[in-house]
């Protein structure tokens, strides 16, 4: 018999009925579920049932994100290395990633599950592992200088605010990990905006190595009056490759393109994300960047003349689309909705971004406004198409 | 017509298509226990002799709804549940059993006879309840006459006989029983089967006239309707199932209360699944004896989608032509089960390796796979609906106690299939809810 499953069955009598933790029965079942899938058949027509769990149609989006925690411990370590003018060995720079990420998302993950533990107990259900998810996403939308404490206060709004007081996960209407990362945008600005909480610095070192440029992409080019901003980017040491595979001073893991084509691919071949979204959001992004580059002028902000494809590689814009528009609980339900939701999300983050200069990226905000536009959107659809209905009500 | 939503279950334990002939049971049964919308006022008591088609059993408010005896002998036990409400009424058998007389039809009488009674024979014969009405498949009312009859000679819940078994040598029998439809309809009935087992046998070819492809439920003559339907005067169809149209031809033909059935037996636990023939209302044990695999195992009466669960001293019920044998599987899962590949695991999702592979059967069991949890939006009942109702939505304005939004919906729609609870990785009782909405209403109904 597996040790664990002894070790469960010991102290088991302790939690049931009449035992001495017999209020905490619903933690030592919650913790139990994770280890063994429970032993519980059906009690209604069909009685057979499918094999799919939402634990595991939860992994399988944590399994898309673990290649982002890899890239993002190396990015990290590697933007940290270059700041602070150190040689790039690959381990040194790993130990720096490591150093900074794995604390984070340690706090992450005991602050969330604090929180889901404390509202499964008292509501006597079972813990939703969509809290997993939004852990494992919260991290990595951060800047890698966030202070702990702040981490722990953003992910506490996202779970409570975001997602526990409208009844936990399924019943939220907003996506709880931007939930968390706006409310730390909008608290504390001065810790996740500007151009020097992008990159760690050594110890020791108060500012970065005249070579090295701290300000993203996006800053970049909104700070760009004239001229192209591909130029401006490539005099930053932005090239088109560096700009793919997200090897730029941007939050922990979110700015490696290539992973999130990836990751979008396996989410949609597992059944998880919905293509739909995925392809709402890009037609949105290309059709926003094509508009603006027609009604670019010479006078006009060069934004406005950028290729629509580069609006796509930067920022957040590719992890937002496979991993945060996708979450099938704050998108819409319907398939016509869902088309209509992602290419809405794809052509405000593009004016946001070019419009707006307090807003250097705008997808995270974006992503939260067309949450709230879900429900009406799936509304209308659903009108029309149950008007196409041949009524059967007698 | 051809069914692209739905799903086919990988079940494995699928019958043979042999028959085997059982021996006579000691003891036949009128079950009452899983009719729906049936109120039964009992028509005997213990100890009371009753031939063959004598009445046992009719429903309170609908007195064409009569149930009669399968066998002739003596009223052994009338076995009452919960409420007191009745079960089954069991009659152990004489060895010579005595049959009522029912009036018989010849072929010149039914060229001239009248509607009115024709249907009064098949009450008076006791098999009046099976011919169904849509949307509610309580038992079919008279008083109207039906858009359109349904008969469905496939059932691709899991697993039912296969019409190229009971129909083998009953083409007469067949094609008079559709003659007493059409009388009924006045127009001929939409027979229906799957295309392939169409195509086998050669006297079926011409009588099916709407061949179906595609997944489970797509035999269902709701679905059928759904798919077909031009306007709302067709909702309340008329259905029946090819085997019970044959016995309502026997009755008329030969003037006796049919007694004969054929059942399969199939399932992971079933260790020799197959077609038999036996009485109506046989003994459950007459076909499981011998043939069921060790362990737990749960017994579903009437296909492992649509059927309910019967004790194993149970009797098959007047509409169960199949027993599934699941294996009960309250066992914990593997450890960390959730992060195996699962090549092994049967999933209508993707989320396993076993999507992937081309093996087409599973042992199922009853285990429910997972925690209940609310809904995620995953859209998976949205995908198998067969009649494009949203499952999730649905059910949510049930929950919220908006019934008119619900029937806007499509809820007197839904055929009951099941694959919405099937696929639900949330785990939730859909159908259950749907079901149930669908019963309250029918009762405020009438």
């Amino acid at each position: 018999m597996n040790p664990v499953k002894r070790l469960f069955d010991s102290q088991r009598h302790r939690f049931a009925k009449g035992g001495r933790f017999e209020k905490y029965f619903f933690l030592f079942e919650n913790i139990e579920s994770v280890f063994f899938a429970p032993a519980v058949v059906t009690a209604a027509v069909p009685h057979v049932r499918d094999s799919l769990d939402v634990k595991r149609f939860m992994f399988l989006v944590i399994v898309a994100l673990l290649p982002h925690y890899a890239f993002g411990i190396f990015n990290v370590g590697y933007q940290s290395h270059r700041a602070s003018g150190l040689p790039l060995d690959f381990w040194p720079m790993v130990w720096v990633g490591l150093k900074t990420v794995v604390p984070m998302v340690a706090v992450t993950y005991a602050v969330g599950y604090f929180w889901e533990a404390l509202f499964a107990t008292v509501r006597k259900h079972e813990i939703s592992e969509g809290l997993f998810v939004t852990c494992a996403l919260f991290p990595l939308t951060l800047p890698p200088t966030q202070p702990f404490w702040q981490v722990a206060l953003g992910i506490s709004f996202g779970i409570v605010i975001g997602k526990e007081i409208f009844g936990g996960t399924g019943r939220n209407f907003l996506n709880p990990a931007l939930t968390g990362r706006a409310f730390l945008y909008f608290a504390y600005p001065a810790q996740t905006s500007g151009d020097a909480v992008w990159t760690v610095l050594a110890a020791g070192r108060v500012a970065p190595v005249d070579a090295f440029t701290g300000a993203t992409p996006l800053a970049v080019a909104q700070a760009v009056e004239s001229g192209s901003i591909v130029q401006a980017w490539s005099e930053a040491g932005y090239s088109l490759p560096t700009l793919f595979f997200g090897l730029y001073p941007d939050s922990i893991g979110a700015s490696c393109t290539l992973l999130c084509i990836l990751g979008a691919l396996f989410l949609i071949t597992v059944g998880v994300a919905d293509y739909r979204i995925i392809c709402g959001d890009i037609l949105g992004f290309l059709a926003a960047g094509t508009l603006l580059n027609l009604v670019a002028s010479p006078a006009a902000s060069p934004y406005l003349g950028l290729n629509p494809f580069y609006h796509l590689m930067v920022g957040g814009a590719a992890f937002g689309i496979a991993y945060m528009t996708t979450d099938p609980v704050s998108a819409p339900a319907l398939t016509g909705a869902r088309w209509v939701y992602g290419f809405m999300i794809g052509m405000l983050t593009v004016v946001i971004r070019v419009f707006n200069p307090a807003f250097p990226e705008g997808i995270g905000i974006v992503i939260l406004f067309m949450n709230c536009f879900a429900p009406l959107l799936d509304e209308i659809q659903l009108k029309a198409r149950l008007r196409k209905r041949i009524p059967n009500v007698r | 017509m051809h069914l692209a939503k739905g799903y086919n279950l990988k079940l494995s334990g699928r019958p043979l298509p042999e028959l085997e002939e059982l021996p006579t049971p000691r003891q036949v049964a009128a079950v009452a226990a899983r009719l729906r919308f049936v109120k039964p006022r009992l028509a005997v008591n213990v100890g009371n002799r009753v031939k063959v088609g004598s009445l046992l059993f009719s429903d309170k408010s609908r007195p064409e709804v009569q149930f009669r005896s399968p066998g002739g002998g003596t009223v052994s036990a009338v076995n009452f549940g919960p409420r007191r409400r009745l079960q089954e009424v069991v009659i152990t058998l004489d060895a010579e059993e005595e049959p009522e007389e029912f009036p018989r039809i010849s072929k010149a009488e039914f060229a001239s006879i009248d509607r009115r009674r024709l249907i009064d024979l098949i009450i008076g014969g006791g098999l009046w309840p099976l011919i169904r009405e849509l949307p509610f498949r309580e038992a079919a009312r008279p008083e109207t006459t039906p858009p359109e009859i349904f008969v469905y000679l496939d059932n691709l819940d899991p697993f039912h006989p296969l019409p190229q078994v009971y129909l083998d040598g009953q083409g007469d029998l067949l094609a008079f029983g559709l003659r007493v439809l059409e009388r009924l309809a006045e127009k001929p009935p939409v027979v229906t089967a799957c295309r392939e087992n169409a195509e086998r046998l050669a006297n079926l070819k011409d009588r099916v006239n709407r061949p179906f492809t595609g997944n489970y439920p797509a035999h269902d003559p709701g679905v059928m309707l759904y798919r077909t339907k031009t306007s709302a005067a067709e909702n309340h169809a008329w259905f029946i199932e090819g085997q019970d149209l044959l016995l309502i031809a026997e009755l008329l033909k030969s003037g006796r209360f049919p007694t004969g059935r054929v059942v399969t037996l199939g399932g992971p636990a079933a260790t020799r699944p197959g077609h038999f023939r036996t009485r109506i209302g046989a003994p459950l044990a007459a076909l499981t004896d011998g043939r069921t695999a060790v362990g737990e195992v749960r017994l579903v009466a009437g296909g492992v989608l649509t059927g309910n669960p019967a004790p194993r001293d149970s009797h098959l019920g007047l509409f169960e032509k199949a027993l599934v044998l699941l294996p009960e599987g309250n066992t914990s899962g593997d450890f960390l089960g959730w992060t195996l590949p699962g090549a092994q695991t049967p999933s209508y999702s993707r989320a396993f390796l076993s999507s992937f592979r081309r093996r087409r059967e599973f042992p199922l069991d009853c285990n429910r796979h997972g925690g209940l949890r609310a809904c995620i939006q995953c859209n998976f009942c949205t995908q198998v609906c067969p009649v494009d109702i949203l499952p999730q939505l649905t059910y949510k304005a049930i929950l919220a106690g908006e019934v008119e939004e619900s029937l806007d919906h499509g809820l007197l729609d839904c055929v009951e299939c099941g694959l919405c609870s099937l696929v639900c990785p949330s785990k939730i009782e859909l159908l259950k809810t749907l079901g149930q909405a669908r019963e309250q209403f029918y009762e405020e109904m009438i």
